[in-house]
């Protein structure tokens, strides 16, 4: 019994021994199962953070967005473990065409699934369709189990013929904009996995900061080398073309090219008279027709046909769609250039099939035409400008006609710079602007010879000023009815001190241009109040003698012109109603808010106010109402053609009638002979000027002609022109 | 070059120095071997081979362990090495097949279970044992429809390969032959099988 007992004891011993060897082995499995699972996941994570990491690291150093897909598809691939990767890409936000293929692919055994590669080169995916198509709409990453299995994955029979089962896709985010799809396939079919989704939405976030990145930059090179206001090119860019243009055809004479200076005329006036975002609209419309008229092949004859290889980076036609053909049957891979000239360009620039269009600023335009044949090509081309300019522009509701000068610089030429084509360009251009509007000049060696003699005019100008070797002369202005000189125009003349007497029309245009008119002009006012002030005194009268003074247009724009005037008043201590200032009527038409307000503040004065060279201007009549005018001095042009031309005569009348009812006085200009004077006389014109009273006289002979009888008395004995009133200067 | 099933002369696979073998793989032995015998036969094996006998999935332990178990059982069970390695192979597929029943699960065959050694197995084995020393192999479909499998490791365990396809095959109740083409054992660079499935 007790051996029993002890051996039963020994046998539940046994069992308990047993069982808790059970429970020791059961911990111990559950212990390793729980490690187990914890070690995986832990694997699992540290592989996905991993690759984003990896991913992230290129991403963040990569100046190439193709590489950075290129390299990510290869991790994901052996991230996954999967068969094949492929790049899909957006072909536009709005862009009907959804996805379109691209040459982005990566594979671990190149000759396996052609069918599928070429399938996929085939097919573009609109929004919604097959995996990447969901992906593009929904913008989170997506996962099918076997896509042969899937009714909507167009490619399905080719995955299916090439054993591609499982596949995965997730967006390239940029903001809420998906750029691209990245395509994962599996030889097995799988089950979707949610922390592999989670993984692969990271890796799209990193990617799609490359895209942003690439596109800031861009935009930034863009906006460095593009006109903010039409988007053409600016001139840095303009000049790096034609730094190659030149090289280019130094390289291989046979490539020609061009350069055309595009001036608007008159710009200034639109700009002025409706204001800066008017000329802005102008601008913006003239460009659009030069696009246009720098698009169109129809006349110019390229050799070879081709498109224009301008040798420089690739720009794609603005043109051209940034899409592929919206037909789906004539697929074709994108290529890598051609993608990143998508994703990564903000705006396209302004190459077009026959040159580059730049805006410079302002008004002015350039166009260069490289691999052109003969030079003759470029005024074809500038022909096409001047036509396209022709229809009005409808501004603000108006019509605008816009006319260009154009100036044409040619390879033929022989330039080794750049900035020396442009230069002539340039001077072409302004040849054209003197010989009239809407002209087209070449650049030709005569041209650079008178551009340096105004240099050397400019330079003189500029020590005469400091050395005052300018002097008045005067020309009467005398009463019709009594023959009485009433008062005088000043004129400038330049006195060198070789003693060369310099007429205004060779110095007046250069200083106009180089802004020296201002110090000029008020020199001449001083003057002119100094000399009439010693001239009252000297020949005093019932109605003292008046100086007419003119004013430029650069001196009216001058802020302080009214108080230039003022002080040249006070200076000599004349009285204001016997200073008359001459003004055009392109003075008045700039900016005629201002005008209004500038001769108000002189009529204030007591200044007289009159409008120089009437009847040449283009501007409505509108203005003699407007401004504060005292005196019109009708231009000298229809006086003398009076005698010839009926219809001058009656443009002298009606002008005469118009101020008559204004209450002018009308100066007639040009009065020459005595017809003149007798038909101005008899049609009630108070005022005349001209050779026939009198030349311009120098300051003593002005002097004494006011201390002589009336020049009509003596022009009527015969006797003026010998006697030095006429000839004598 | 071997025929099937034929044994070489050569020993058991020499421990690969500094390789060390996963504690699951000696787990399997332990449970094949029990669920075949008992537990007194392993105490046995672990006492002929003279190793400590304590092992957990996660641990490493050293390749010379598993050599010395396996010898020790040639010798407890009469059969040369590579017979009780290929043994071993073919019944520890119904442990794994409960251990880990997704891998089955995903595969409606044994071939594609084979296939899915190198993208699904392997991975995951590697996921739950870090720093698992796992083969590659090779496959290669032929045109008479059998599948070539190409196998390239030092420990040249190509008899538990020949076990683990040939258990794969029993679990779904399939048949196969399974052509033992060139050896590393007889010099060869690789060890090349022919798998049919008749």
């Amino acid at each position: 019994m007790t051996s029993g007992a002890g051996s039963d004891e020994v046998q539940a011993t046994l069992r308990r021994l047993e069982r808790r060897l059970e429970r020791e082995r059961k911990a111990r499995l559950e212990a390793e199962a729980i490690a187990e699972k914890g070690l995986r996941q832990l694997y699992v994570r540290q592989r996905q953070v991993d690759l984003v990491k990896t991913i992230a690291t290129v991403a963040n150093e990569s100046r190439s967005v193709v590489d950075t897909l290129r390299f990510s598809i290869v991790q994901v691939c052996h991230f996954m473990g999967w068969s094949l990767g492929h790049v899909y890409l957006c072909a536009g936000p709005e862009d009907p065409l959804g996805l379109v293929p691209t040459d982005i692919w990566f594979g671990d055994d190149a000759d396996r699934f052609p069918e599928f590669c070429s399938a996929t080169e085939r097919t573009r995916l609109p929004r919604g369709v097959g995996l990447p198509g969901r992906v593009l709409e929904s913008g989170v990453p997506a996962w099918l189990a076997d896509v042969t299995a899937d009714p909507n994955f167009p490619r399905a029979e080719a995955a299916r013929r090439c054993g591609l089962h499982a596949a995965l896709a997730f967006p390239v985010l940029v903001g809420s904009e998906v750029a691209a799809v990245l395509e994962f396939f599996a030889v097995e079919a799988m089950d979707p996995d949610a922390e592999t989704l989670g993984t692969m939405a990271q890796i799209g976030t990193q990617l799609g900061r490359v895209i942003e990145r690439k596109r800031a930059e861009d935009r930034l090179t863009h906006d460095a080398t593009h006109d903010a206001l039409t988007g053409l090119a600016n001139r840095a860019l303009f000049l790096d073309r034609l730094r190659h243009a030149v090289a280019s055809h130094r390289r291989n004479p046979s490539r020609g090219f061009a350069v055309l200076f595009i001036d608007l005329d008159r710009f200034k006036l639109v700009n002025d008279s409706l204001g800066h975002g008017a000329g802005d609209r102008l601008i913006v419309e003239v460009s659009d027709r030069l696009q246009a008229s720098l698009r169109d092949q129809d006349t110019l004859a390229r050799p070879g046909g081709g498109p224009v290889d301008t040798g420089q980076m690739p720009v794609s036609s603005p043109r051209s769609s940034p899409a592929p053909s919206a037909n789906p049957a004539d697929g074709q891979t994108t290529g890598n250039q051609e993608f990143v000239s998508r994703a990564e360009r903000p705006r396209q620039a302004v190459n077009f099939e026959i040159g580059t269009l730049a805006r410079l600023g302002g008004d002015e335009f350039t166009v260069l035409l490289d691999d052109i044949r003969d030079p003759s090509d470029a005024v074809r081309i500038a022909e096409r400008i001047q036509q396209a300019l022709r229809r009005p522009c409808m501004i603000d509701d108006q019509e605008l006609y816009v006319t260009a000068s154009i100036g044409v610089a040619s390879s033929a030429t022989g330039y080794a710079a750049a900035e020396e084509v442009l230069r002539d360009a340039d001077l072409a251009m302004y040849r054209a602007k003197a010989s009239g509007r809407a002209r087209t000049e070449i650049y030709d060696q005569s041209m650079h010879r008178l551009a340096v003699q105004r240099l050397s005019i400019e330079s003189d100008l500029r020590r005469a000023l400091q050395s005052e070797e300018f002097v008045l002369h005067y020309q009467p202005i005398v009463s019709l009815a009594t023959q009485q000189v009433v008062g005088f125009e000043a004129l400038v003349r330049w006195q060198k001190r070789s003693g060369e007497l310099v007429p205004p029309k060779d110095f007046i245009e250069v200083a106009e241009e180089t802004g020296l008119i201002v110090f000029l002009g008020n020199w001449v006012l001083r003057e002119a109040c100094r000399t009439l002030r010693r001239w009252q005194q000297e020949f005093p009268r019932e109605k003292p003698l008046t100086m007419s003074v003119n004013i430029s247009a650069r001196q009216f724009v001058q802020p302080d012109l009214v108080q230039q005037v003022q002080t040249a008043m006070e200076e000599s201590g004349i009285l204001a109603n016997t200073l008359r200032l001459e003004i055009t009527e392109t003075v008045t038409m700039s900016d005629s808010e201002r005008t209004v307000r500038v001769l108000s503040e002189l009529r204030t004065l007591g200044v007289r106010l009159a409008i120089d060279d009437f009847g040449t201007g283009y501007s409505s009549l509108s203005y003699l109402h407007r401004f504060p005018l005292d005196v019109l001095k009708i231009d000298r042009s229809f006086v003398i053609d009076m005698d010839r031309s009926g219809e001058s005569q009656k443009i002298v009348q009606t002008i005469l009638d118009l101020a008559e009812n204004l209450g002018m006085d009308v100066v007639a200009e040009g009065a020459e002979l005595a017809a003149h004077v007798d038909r101005l006389n008899a049609m009630g014109c108070k005022f005349g000027q001209g050779y026939f009273f009198s030349r311009p006289l120098d300051g003593a002979s002005a002097r004494s002609l006011l201390g002589t009888p009336s020049p009509r008395a003596e022009a009527e004995t015969g006797m003026a022109t010998e006697l030095g009133l006429v000839g004598d200067v | 070059m071997l025929a099937p099933g034929t044994i070489g002369r050569a020993p058991v696979d020499r421990c690969v120095a500094g390789v060390s073998m996963k504690g699951v793989v000696f787990n399997l032995l332990e449970e094949v071997v029990i669920r075949h015998q008992d537990e007194d036969v392993w105490d046995e094996l672990l006492e002929r081979a003279g190793v400590a006998g304590a092992y957990t999935s996660l641990g490493s332990y050293s390749d010379e362990d598993m050599h010395k178990l396996l010898a020790a059982a040639a010798g407890l069970l009469g059969r040369p090495p590579r017979e009780v390695l290929r043994w071993f192979g073919q019944q520890a597929m119904s442990v794994l097949a409960e251990r880990y029943p997704s891998f089955f699960a995903r595969c409606p065959s044994s071939r594609p279970f084979v296939l899915s050694v190198n993208s699904i197995i392997h991975p995951e084995v590697r996921k739950l044992y870090t720093g698992a020393h796992c083969p590659n192999f090779q496959f290669q479909d032929t045109d008479d429809g059998a599948l070539m499998m190409d196998y390239r490791s030092p420990r040249k365990l190509c008899a538990l390969a020949q076990g683990f396809v040939e258990g794969a095959a029993a679990h779904y109740g399939e048949r196969v032959t399974f052509e033992h083409l060139e050896c590393m054992h007889d010099g060869d660079a690789r060890c090349l099988f022919r798998i049919t499935w008749p």
